[in-house]
């Protein structure tokens, strides 16, 4: 009993002791601005974490993105029914980031950061202000204008009057001026070098993004006007159709801007073509990369390869999650010609078209699609990889095919001649299992690790590269009705480099097909079909033959085709032992056709987001 | 003993399940909004699927707002279940296949409460037939125009296996599943379609147009069933 009464005591006298100074203790996880602010280390660390959150839309780490247009498709697993584009598609809505952006500005000029090198303490705002304009050219493009903070850090205490707090959208013109005018202004803050593996924004990555949004206001300014139901009466969304030229000489002034400064080249380092530009995208820190999201391994990879990978090419069990459709193969040119229909058949004989090789199909197309994308008879990382959905016999007077699911898979016949590919393509519904007949090639890593689910790719996503300077100096020079030499100048160096034959004159039309083979899987193509007004057009919804002979499959663009390649086995057959082809309106990836609305052009405002502040308008259709 | 134990539970899991209840649950509205899109009485056919199509209805006095979304089926008609009280309606935002309207209409529910919408539309769509040949389905249909401005830029006819029919679900049935004529003048038109390739029992048809500018179709409001 005594001894309770002194450990009581005891314990009673540790606990009066302990709270002397045990409250007072400095926080270990709250750093304060000055002990952030007086170290490089530290400042690149808040840096990091606000460049860690740009990723929106289509990019490595959301691969399953990938299917939402006419790009790629669903293979692995069930398939995809939905039809219309949600209101919410890809909308970027986050001043949350903006918010901690201010807050870095705040500190950055206050004399806490005293202590940084200047030069250095000038870049770290530029950068900061780049990703904040990024951030806005991303809403922007996404809803039209929307509140413009400035540098302003808000602060609200309990019972205070909030409405001092509440910004009205501003004009979608206003928020593209005040992005164009910040880049300018930041261009002059940033160095002039390339960065390591172009991970952090220099002087020409804010140059590129004045271009981009410059193109984008041009655009919508200009190709508005096809839509005049997509716009607001206060210009939240729409630009008057006046100030598109304005914009188009501020696209072509920027963009010769950075061509003079000579500082990004086209990569051309590989003599065979279609390698070369799967390099141009691969190959860290090249001449062409503007910015990019970089990765290392450890620490910092993704799956994307791990979900890409071809069956026979795969590190784990994934594969195949989605693989490129047809439509997109097609819509690449041939080197000498620009339709790029695959013929599988003859019209005239009304029959097939027979192959020796799988790869004569491909003959003379576009190198570039071999840098994109891996399709029939093509190898990966040298490793040849075979596409098979079955074999063709004739059985009284008709075709009839033998095939088995490659989900078993190579199958052999009783002469050991291959059924069916483990590559597939098949028409089911398993797991990992190719259902289009192609794979991806680009932003998929050689390195066979990074395909397994423990380790990851550390491959990079490029957001801008030095061929999207050209091209918007291509489509700027063309809208400001500049000579076509000028114009084919531009676009030409991006074919010559492709290895295909020059245009002696560039449409519009034109440069949109460069932009979907050029950029495939860059996350470009929703946003140039929206700005540009094409995407209602172009994903109408309708439905497509189920298999096509001649047609080009880009005419149905808003189906998903694949290509079913056969081996004949039938002896009694001419063509015995030929390849042919099987051009298929793929439902069992993509159920329903896509169909883009009118109101898809611009996102819908969030009820939630009105009810915090009743200055906001809703945008057109809502 | 373990018996009893269980029983006590059981019987306190019983007692807590029913205490909860009835306490903190509101009564379900009761009162049942119906009407339908109409010009001049006449009834406008939509596409019934996807939540393509909605009235919405709002309530002041309160501090936050969400909107009750009350769909349109395919023969333009609407109902939704509402706690008596006033609302505003509204009509989704140039949507549907007539002139937009952004009036708000004041409607007070006061048990089971039938309104009409009435819109002006650019088409109206009459005289609607169908016969079915052999393996051929044709229709006719009149298009009037009401108001000017916006061309036809589709008139199709469509077939589907559900009494859903529209320009979505017909994809169901690939290209077979409807004709279409692009660029069509007001007047008497008349369509056919093949069937031979259609191997269910029963299936059901309609006409519809696009109008240049508007993403919704307008249909017949009436289904045609087939059977095959």
């Amino acid at each position: 009993m005594k001894s309770i009464k002194i450990i009581t005591a005891l314990a009673a006298a540790l606990a009066l002791v302990a709270c002397a100074d045990f409250l007072d203790r400095e926080s270990q996880s709250i750093l304060s601005d000055e002990e952030i602010f007086s170290d490089q280390n530290m400042v690149n660390s808040v840096l990091a974490n606000y460049y860690g959150r740009v990723n929106w839309g289509q990019h490595l780490e959301a691969r399953g993105e990938y299917q939402a247009l006419d790009e790629g498709t669903r293979s692995s697993g069930g398939r995809e029914t939905w039809s219309d584009y949600s209101n919410e598609h890809w909308r970027v809505y986050d001043y949350t980031l903006i918010r901690h952006i201010n807050q870095f500005l705040q500190s950055v000029r206050s004399d806490a950061a005293a202590s940084l090198a200047p030069a250095y303490r000038k870049q770290i705002e530029g950068e900061a202000r780049f990703l904040r304009a990024w951030t806005y050219f991303n809403m922007c493009r996404c809803m039209g204008g929307m509140p413009i903070v400035g540098d302003e850090v808000f602060a609200y205490t309990g019972g205070m009057d909030i409405t001092a707090l509440r910004y009205a959208r501003s004009t979608e013109a206003a928020l593209y001026d005040y992005i164009i005018d910040e880049c300018g202004a930041i261009a002059a803050m940033l160095p002039d070098e390339r960065t390591q593996n172009a991970a952090r924004a220099n002087k020409w990555a804010a140059l590129a993004l004045k271009a981009r949004a410059a193109v984008y206001a041009a655009s919508n300014a200009r190709y508005g006007q096809t839509t005049p139901e997509v716009k607001t009466a206060g210009g939240e969304v729409g630009i008057p159709a006046a100030k598109a030229p304005e914009y188009y000489r501020t696209a072509l002034e920027t963009c010769r801007e950075i061509i003079d400064g000579g500082r990004y080249l086209l990569y051309d380092e590989n003599p065979d073509r279609g390698a070369n530009f799967y390099e141009a995208l691969a190959k860290k820190g090249n001449s062409e990369v503007i910015w990019a999201r970089d990765y290392i391994y450890p620490g910092n990879a993704h799956g994307f390869s791990n979900g890409m990978i071809s069956t026979t090419m795969r590190g784990d069990i994934d594969a195949n999650d989605i693989t490129p459709t047809l439509n997109l193969v097609e819509a690449f040119e041939r080197v000498n010609s620009r339709d790029g229909t695959l013929h599988t058949w003859d019209d005239a004989a009304n029959d097939y078209v027979y192959y020796d090789r799988p790869e004569d199909l491909f003959a003379d197309k576009d190198p570039r699609l071999y840098g994109t994308v891996v399709y029939p008879g093509s190898d990966f990382n040298g490793v040849p990889i075979t596409y098979q959905a079955g074999q063709k016999y004739r059985d009284a007077g008709e075709w009839r095919e033998r095939a088995r699911s490659a989900r078993e898979g190579d199958t052999k016949d009783e002469d050991d001649d291959l059924i069916t590919s483990e590559n597939g393509p098949d028409r089911g519904d398993d797991q990992y299992v190719n259902n289009s007949g192609f794979n991806l090639r680009k932003f998929v890593d050689y390195n066979r690790d990074a395909s397994t689910r423990g380790r990851g790719s550390d491959m990079w996503f490029v957001r801008m590269r030095y061929a999207e300077v050209l091209m918007i100096a291509a489509e700027a020079a063309l809208e400001l009705g500049r000579q076509q030499s000028e114009v084919c100048g531009y676009i030409n160096q991006i074919r010559a480099r492709a290895g295909i034959s020059a245009l002696s004159s560039t449409t519009l039309d034109d440069i949109v097909r460069e932009r979907q083979v050029e950029f495939a899987y860059e996350n470009h193509r929703w946003w140039d079909l929206r700005r540009l007004r094409r995407a209602h057009i172009v994903w109408n919804g309708n439905e497509g033959p189920a298999s096509l002979a001649a047609q080009n499959s880009n005419d149905y663009a808003s189906a998903h085709y694949a290509l079913f390649p056969y081996r004949i086995k039938d002896p009694a057959h001419p063509q015995n032992g030929k390849w042919v082809f099987d051009k298929l309106r793929s439902t069992w990836t993509c159920e329903r056709p896509h169909r883009f609305q009118l109101r898809n052009y611009y996102n819908f405002i969030n009820q939630d987001w009105i009810n915090n502040n009743p200055k906001y308008v809703k945008n057109p259709y809502q | 003993m373990k018996t009893t134990l269980h029983n006590a539970t059981f019987a306190a899991l019983v007692i807590l399940v029913a205490a909860s209840c009835g306490i903190d649950n509101y009564e379900k509205p009761a009162s049942r909004f119906s009407g339908r899109v109409t010009h001049n009485g006449q009834p406008i056919g939509v596409s019934g699927i996807d939540r393509q199509n909605f009235l919405q209805f709002w309530q002041d006095g309160y501090e936050l707002r969400t909107e009750i979304n009350c769909h349109l089926t395919q023969d333009g008609s609407y109902s939704a279940m509402l706690f008596d009280g006033d609302y505003k309606l509204v009509m989704n935002n140039n949507r549907g296949p007539w002139v937009n309207r952004p009036d708000t209409v004041a409607v007070a529910v006061n048990g089971n409460t039938v309104k009409n919408y009435e819109v002006t539309p650019y088409y109206m769509l009459s005289n609607i037939a169908y016969t079915v040949s052999g393996k051929t389905l044709s229709a006719t249909v009149t298009i009037a125009e009401i108001t000017a401005g916006r061309p036809v830029e589709t008139l199709a006819l469509m077939i589907n296996k559900t009494a859903f029919v529209d320009n979505q679900s017909s994809g169901h049935l690939g290209d077979a599943g409807w004709t279409r004529q692009s660029d069509v003048a007001p007047g008497t038109r008349s369509l056919s379609l093949d069937l031979s390739g259609q191997t269910a029992k029963t299936l059901y048809a309609r006409v519809g147009i696009k109008i240049s500018g508007i993403d919704q179709w307008q249909f017949d409001p009436q289904v045609y069933e087939i059977k095959n």
